[in-house]
């Protein structure tokens, strides 16, 4: 838990005047929630009946033979409703505000997991959902706005500033201003004023706490965990149990984009170019330039493609408890392609940069310990990203052929073979 | 000061916008219409409390180059301009906080700023901004909102801040805002430590100035003003724009006033 919001000098309640009091109200809901053991008994049952809760922790034997090093092992997140860690928070944060007799939901989201969470959520809670998204994450992230429309939700394209994550966070705050009587804004990550980065946590910390089982139950020696960080919340719900412990080494994988340059990667840890800040409502490590203005970010995923990171996490990464590394567009595509090949999952984009951490790493520690991955979200959502590069031919010619196809209002059944089809055909 | 049963206009513009050479004569056509204080705003990339105007308007600014050593040299030259009026500074936390609250404050001081107003540095949360203000005789000025919880509101107003800034209702700046007697309440309850009341958002005309009269020490208006702005810039005649600009901000100032 915080200490009154703050995690050493970062966190904090950063927010005109006018969001003070819907916080303080959600602040004092939340920690009622904790401890009611109705809501509690509702949300294990949630947990289990909708998400699919447990996930498993999954034995990644071929990859551990490829690595030659400690035993890989991968936390299956991607395998919860909806494809990824962020149900976990968005169904905990709508039953949270239900309870307040909160009567709509409003969301922000990047690489449109969180959006497309919040929306079943509120499809299965009945409540009207709208999610704020940059235009650009629209673009790249197109199959979860299909299925967000497809749950009810209305998606609202945010067309200021860098029409990414930030500007969606921007957007959503600005919504909530006028509204907080009625809605609630389900914040995707850990940050944000308090109390989002406790709440964030809390309803996170159930993947933590079923990797402590599943890893006690097979007598696991864990040496360490390995977690993307883009805001921080399926990080932090990952490491939670361990971070008063001493063990596991807990790290962190930040996007390092296409370089280290400046806009090039969303680094805030590991490399020297970010400075504490006041951004979004809480203190923290933001990329900023000299004046303060929030920096534009870079990386092939668009959920670790932010500028700051949540307080708690820089709070322990200055601490030294848990370690960063950078990892670029490139190796986070190696780990998905050998993850994808070697065991028959496929990693998000994001996930694939923690994968890249255990493949540096396996082999610095011995085989009778273990490395575990959260892998946070399943890769489907990401074809539009990983075509264009694995099969950058065949896509382009399915893409204009389906669209010559719409053109033409011919049904499936009828239209021309793909060329690349074709060809493959005599091989065979 | 203006006569009595006219109101003080507080009118805010972006340093900057549409470019420096054209906002400086809108801060002139402001003055020239009535206004009795300026709020300028140093453009942040991140305007969580602005509404589609302002945002635009920052946007813009800070696609063309702007620094906050260029804001400060603006707010230089206004004053030089207009000794007599105050120049009230806003930005957000960000700004402030990157190069160091005490020497942006210092800074401030130094090209004549009288207050600042930091939304997302609220009076319990400043991070040493009250106190750098107070070393610097500059006035903090904290901003009002009618979601306030009453002992919240209470401790704002019994805190002898000099100004307070109080929003008329909740949301961000732009959108028009319906005055009732509900809003005149409000206003009363946060006049009520002594503090000389600064109301605004969503200000656009003078039958709203005039219902606000007697419940205010000033008005504030800001979108007004940019809308004005980008609806008469036009970047292929600079020297046009800026006689309309001025010419339209003008009168807009003398219609809020109500004179
Ligand atoms: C699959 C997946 N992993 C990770 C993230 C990054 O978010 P966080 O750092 O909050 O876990 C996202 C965000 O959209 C995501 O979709």
């Amino acid at each position: 838990m915080s200490d009154n919001g703050f995690f050493g000098s970062f966190g904090g309640k950063y927010v005109a005047e006018v969001l003070r009091r819907p916080l303080d109200e959600l602040e004092d809901a939340f920690n009622r929630a904790t401890i009611d053991a109705a809501f509690l008994e509702e949300l294990r049952l949630l947990q289990r009946d909708f998400i699919g809760r447990p996930t498993p922790l999954y034995f990644a034997e071929n990859a551990t033979k490829a690595l030659g090093g400690a035993q890989i092992f991968i936390k299956m997140e991607g395998l919860a409703h909806t494809g990824a860690h962020k149900i976990n928070n968005a169904l905990g944060q709508a039953l949270l505000a239900k309870t307040m007799g909160k009567t709509r939901i409003i969301a922000e989201t990047g690489a449109g997991q969180h959006g497309l969470a919040t929306a079943a959520a509120c499809a299965k809670l009945g409540m009207p959902c709208e999610v704020f998204m940059g235009e650009v994450d629209i673009r790249r992230q197109q199959p979860n706005v299909a299925a967000m429309e497809m749950y009810g939700a209305k998606v609202i394209a945010v067309k200021s500033g860098s029409k990414t994550l930030k500007d969606a966070i921007n957007e959503a705050m600005r919504d909530w201003a006028a509204q907080f009587d009625t809605t609630h804004y389900v914040i995707g990550s850990a940050l944000g004023p308090a109390p989002f980065p406790d709440m964030v946590r809390f309803f996170q910390s159930v993947i933590g706490k079923e990797v402590q089982e599943q890893s006690k139950e097979r007598k696991l020696d864990v040496a360490a965990l390995c977690a993307c960080v883009g805001g921080g919340s399926n990080a932090i719900g990952f490491f939670s149990p361990f971070i008063e412990k001493k063990e596991p080494r807990l790290i962190g994988a930040e996007a390092g984009g296409i370089g280290p340059g400046p806009n090039e990667n969303a680094v805030r840890m590991s490399g020297s170019a970010a400075k504490d800040g006041i951004v979004h409502g809480y203190k923290s490590r933001f990329l900023l330039d000299e004046d303060g203005q929030v920096a534009e970010t870079r990386s092939i995923s668009a959920g670790l493609d932010y500028p700051g990171i949540g307080p708690q996490l820089a709070s322990l990464g200055l601490s030294g408890r848990i370690e960063f590394r950078a990892i670029t567009d490139e190796k986070a595509l190696e780990a998905l392609q050998f993850f994808a090949r070697q065991e028959g999952i496929l990693f998000a984009m994001e996930s694939a940069h923690a994968g890249a951490v255990a493949m540096q790493m396996a082999k610095e520690i011995p085989a009778n310990k273990a490395i575990i991955i959260n892998m946070s979200g399943r890769g489907d959502k990401d074809i539009f990203i990983t075509s264009p590069v694995f099969r950058p031919v065949e896509w382009e010619l399915f893409l204009q052929s389906e669209l010559d196809r719409l053109h033409q209002g011919v049904d499936i059944h009828y239209a021309k073979a793909l060329p690349s089809a074709q060809k493959n055909e005599g091989n065979r | 000061m203006s006569n009595q049963n006219q109101v003080q206009l507080m009118a805010h513009l972006v340093a900057g916008y549409p470019n420096l050479a054209i906002s400086l004569s809108v801060a002139d056509a402001l003055v020239q219409g009535g206004a009795s204080f300026l709020e300028i705003q140093l453009a942040f990339s991140d305007p969580s409390a602005d509404g589609p105007a302002i945002q635009t308007a920052c946007a813009s600014t800070l696609a063309k180059g702007f620094t906050t050593k260029k804001g400060f040299e603006f707010i230089a030259e206004v004053n030089q301009r207009h000794p007599n009026i105050p120049l009230f500074l806003m930005t957000y936390a960000s700004l402030a906080y990157a190069p160091g609250i005490e020497s942006f404050i210092k800074k401030a001081k130094e090209v004549g700023v009288k207050g600042v107003i930091i939304p997302d540095l609220p009076f319990d949360q400043d991070e040493g901004l009250i106190a750098a203000c107070q070393k610097n005789g500059i006035a903090y000025i904290p901003v009002a909102a009618p979601s306030m919880t009453p002992e919240r509101l209470h401790k704002m107003t019994q805190a002898k801040f000099t100004y307070i800034y109080a929003a008329l209702r909740a949301g961000i700046t732009g959108s028009k805002t319906t005055i009732d007697d509900q809003t005149l309440r409000f206003l009363d309850a946060v006049a009520s430590g002594g503090a000389k009341v600064l109301g605004g958002f969503g200000v656009r005309t003078g039958e709203q100035t005039k219902s606000l009269s007697n419940h205010v020490y000033a008005v504030v208006a800001g979108s007004v003003f940019i809308n004005e702005i980008t609806a008469h810039y036009n970047p292929q005649n600079e020297v046009e724009s800026k006689i309309k600009i001025a010419s339209a901000i003008e009168a807009k100032a003398k219609e809020i006033i109500g004179g």
